[in-house]
């Protein structure tokens, strides 16, 4: 099979890319070596999350945010995306200071889309909350989406302009040979004038392909799922010092994270879960909501996440080799992303060039010089 | 921590007799069990019936007693309504008990997890009234409750013992509606001989079948087209039979077409499964001692491949002879002595076990629904028509539909609808259902408190005894 570019991996990155490829009308493959957000694309706890960004992926996304607010109608597809707001808590005057240490950097940036709550107007938001806790910050365009589902709207969208996605084909080996990339697959051979690394958790092995080194790692965030209850929550919340963060999406259900994670065994393709950690972060959601101590968990699990030493991605173009772009390595906050990093590796590869400042993304990052 | 030798999670036929024979030889055994008494379902409440004379279930039940109260007097660990709901193949147990979790550990597991009913989704299944054959001997075995004037319909031996054994208590049934098909019993035919030389068996079933006859009760043959009637809940049933249309008015419909086994637990730890084209389910990879793909976890019972109760205890037996062995309590000389018997009459079983398979495989027009409109998963309330659309929208993976429609992501966690998805997508696919797989199942294998969870506690083993 041919096409002009070939993506690696079919998450939310690689089928965001693939859309706005074939949009601009790019002839386009993806390969996915299982099926369409199989992995973190589609297990995530579906944060749509601008609040408490890296100062370095805060334009990213921004833009990205914007790009949110309307993109089931752009798709066609609906990505389950609910403006619902994200609060994070503070509950003491410490996590009052980080947050106001926090403002002034985003204020001198002139960032607005963080302001700082109290203890009342944090009532307010969240009647359920303990009432020890002291005020809060929130950003209102954040809310949550619906991993599987946007995914997959990606894909059908990408599908709709003449993308073709490859499911259950596994990238073996890929080399350059004059202005081409050759790559064989499981079953078929590809060939393709630029690739595309969007590979997730397995992207090391496929920069390696490419030529470039990465301190890729990964690991196992584990989340929990309830059976649906009446409503009680509306914004997604999270804690400014604690392993806290959960949401109640509109069928009622509430999904559980917090960051804890288990066992990852990428030779084996399977994740174990660490219940004690499991029963820490139960603790503490009961500890800020009382409300959710008969709440009925229905569902554990862990999904394979790709993590760079400073958990910021890798965006950019490959360092060794021409014709190859990366975009990999979200350390569990890529899925917001998603939709931008779709635009910004199209803008690459068709012209080269993005409107966003790429450097901290740089996949040489940690190449040491000197030794 | 201390850890048990073997851990033994099912107390029906397969765990009670394991238990007893690893016992025996010295081993430290727990026991978790989600009853407040040992037996399963086979044996429920076999040891102190309600009912006035619990005879009228029959022989094979009460015989269940005998073995209750041996499995009662050896010396193991037996944690009563125990609910289970994480299995580590690292040997951690984790289960409720009492508002509690607690944590257990053992070298060896052996999983009992038993059968389920094969779902029977015809249009109207799911509403209020239709229950299944199991659910009436749950009802009448725990609290010697029955249904008057219920209609039975499907096929298999489990359906006429429960028909008669309501007629042995004088309750009143509507009707019998056998499903089995009529080149069932051509097709099965010719295993016949081979199956008469387990003749007390093959009475057991003609008795059963003649008792029905003689009651009285309109029994229908060969029925097909299967509907239940009413709106928001049963009135009767519909079929087809002989060419003719039937409606039978009743308030509860009775359902059952074989059992098959119950793969919560196994599906969950990740063993190896392999598809049973005869009896057209899925089941754990096991070799002759139920061990599984994971040298440490064994299963046994009809959870490892249907067998029935007295196989089951075989089973039971032969994997705790093998766990003995490899607790290094029993040599290998002393293994092969033991399991000669019950290997020989297990293989003895077979024969007989084809000839039923082949005679009750279910339709597949019962085994996967039909009807656009007939609800697939009754947790979330998806249909057939909307997994279609989902499946042309390009989820072909079971794990992938279920994302798509949320078909599997209610409370059940898809332990109902997954035999269904899994058969429906085969056939859309085209492809056998090795390949199209089945749904990740993962813990918790029930509902849990976010309490539960919080308050953790380790179960120590009993320490030897002080020299």
């Amino acid at each position: 099979m041919k096409a002009d570019v070939l993506i690696i991996g079919g998450g939310i990155q690689g089928c965001a890319t693939a859309y706005h490829l074939a949009r601009q009308g790019a002839s386009v493959i993806v390969l996915e070596k299982d099926y369409v957000a199989r992995h973190a694309s589609g297990v995530n706890a579906g944060g749509v999350r601008l609040l408490g960004r890296d100062m370095a992926e805060v334009a990213l996304s921004k833009a990205s945010m914007e790009m949110w607010q309307t993109l089931s109608d752009e798709l066609g597809h609906d990505t389950g995306f609910r403006r619902q707001g994200l609060v994070n808590i503070a509950v003491d005057e410490t996590d009052l200071n980080t947050l106001r240490a926090r403002e002034a950097k985003m204020r001198a940036t002139g960032y607005t889309h963080e302001r700082i709550i109290d203890r009342g107007e944090l009532r307010e938001r969240l009647p359920h909350v303990n009432p020890n806790c002291v005020g809060g910050v929130i950003s209102e365009l954040d809310g949550y989406a619906i991993p599987y589902q946007s995914t997959n709207a990606f894909r059908l969208a990408a599908e709709r302009h003449g993308a073709r996605i490859v499911e259950g084909e596994e990238l073996l080996s890929l080399r350059r040979v004059g202005c081409s990339w050759l790559a064989q697959g499981s079953s078929t051979r590809f060939e393709a004038d630029t690739v595309v690394n969007c590979a997730g958790a397995w992207a090391d092995r496929i920069a390696l392909m490419i030529g470039d080194n990465v301190p890729l790692s990964h690991a196992a965030p584990m989340l929990m799922i309830t059976a649906r209850m009446p409503h009680f929550v509306k914004p997604v919340v999270g804690a400014v010092s604690r392993q806290l963060s959960f949401k109640q999406f509109q069928n009622g259900t509430v999904l559980i994270g917090g960051g804890a994670k288990g066992f990852a065994d990428r030779a084996a393709g399977s994740t174990r879960l660490d219940y004690a950690k499991l029963a820490d972060a139960a603790r503490t959601t009961a500890e800020f909501f009382p409300i959710m101590r008969r709440a009925a968990i229905n569902r554990m699990w862990a999904g394979f996440e790709a993590y760079m030493p400073d958990n910021l991605p890798v965006i950019g173009p490959a360092v060794n080799a021409p014709r190859a772009f990366h975009a990999f390595g979200f350390s569990a906050h890529g899925f917001q992303m998603g939709p931008v990093v779709g635009q910004v590796m199209a803008d690459l590869v068709l012209t080269g060039r993005s409107q966003f400042p790429l450097g901290p993304f740089r996949i040489d990052r940690y190449d040491r010089k000197v030794l | 921590m201390q850890a048990f030798d073997c851990a033994i999670i099912g107390a029906g036929p397969a765990g009670m007799s394991a238990a007893i024979t690893l016992a025996k030889s010295g081993a430290c055994v727990a026991v978790l069990d989600q009853a407040s008494r040992a037996g399963g379902q086979i044996y429920r409440a076999s040891a102190d019936s309600p009912l006035p004379d619990a005879h009228v279930l029959g022989a094979d039940y009460t015989d269940g007693a005998t073995l209750i109260a041996e499995f009662e007097r050896v010396d193991i660990t037996h944690i009563t309504q125990a609910d289970v709901w994480h299995i580590g193949d690292d040997g951690r147990i984790l289960f409720s008990h009492f508002g509690d979790t607690r944590e257990l550990h053992c070298r060896e597991m052996l999983l009992c997890p038993g059968a389920m009913e094969r779902p029977m989704p015809i249009p109207g299944w799911t509403l209020p009234g239709v229950m299944t054959a199991g659910a009436a001997q749950v009802m009448l075995k725990s609290d010697a409750m029955v249904a008057k004037g219920a209609v039975f319909a499907g096929s298999g031996p489990l359906l006429y013992l429960i028909v008669a054994q309501y007629l042995r208590l004088g309750v009143p049934v509507a009707a019998m509606v056998d499903t089995t098909p009529r080149q069932n019993y051509l097709a099965a035919a010719p295993l016949l001989p081979r199956a008469m030389r387990n003749l007390p068996m093959l009475k057991k079933g003609l008795d059963l079948l003649r008792e029905i006859r003689a009651s009285g009760v309109p029994v229908y043959r060969g029925a097909t087209d299967l509907q239940v009637l009413g709106d928001t809940r049963a009135q009767g049933l519909r079929f087809t039979s002989a060419s003719r249309s039937h409606d039978i008015a009743a308030d509860t419909v009775f359902l059952h077409h074989g059992v098959q086994p119950n793969l919560n637990m196994t599906r969950a730890m990740d063993l190896t499964h392999r598809w049973n084209a005869d009896q057209l389910c899925w089941q754990v990879d096991t070799d002759a001692f139920g061990q599984s793909s994971v040298p440490h976890v064994a299963v046994a019972g009809d959870g490892a491949g249907i067998i029935g109760a007295d196989g089951a205890r075989m089973a039971g037996r032969l994997a705790a002879l093998n766990i003995l062995h490899r607790l290094d309590l029993l040599p290998q000389e002393g293994l092969d002595r033991a399991a000669a018997p019950d290997l020989a009459a297990l293989a003895a079983m077979s024969p007989f076990r084809a000839f039923i398979d082949r005679l009750y495989r279910p339709s597949d027009a019962l085994r996967l629904p039909r009807d656009p409109d007939t609800l697939v998963c009754r947790c979330e309330e998806q249909t057939l028509a909307q997994l279609r659309t989902g499946f042309e929208q390009g989820a072909r993976d079971p794990n992938a539909l279920k994302m798509l429609t949320r078909c599997g992501m209610g409370p059940c966690q898809g332990r109902q609808c997954g035999h269904i998805v899994a058969g429906l997508l085969s056939d859309w696919r085209n492809e056998p259902p090795e390949t199209v797989g089945y749904y990740r199942l993962r813990s918790p294998q029930r509902l849990l408190t976010l309490d539960e969870l919080s308050r953790f506690h380790a179960i120590p083993a009993p320490t030897e005894a002080t020299e």
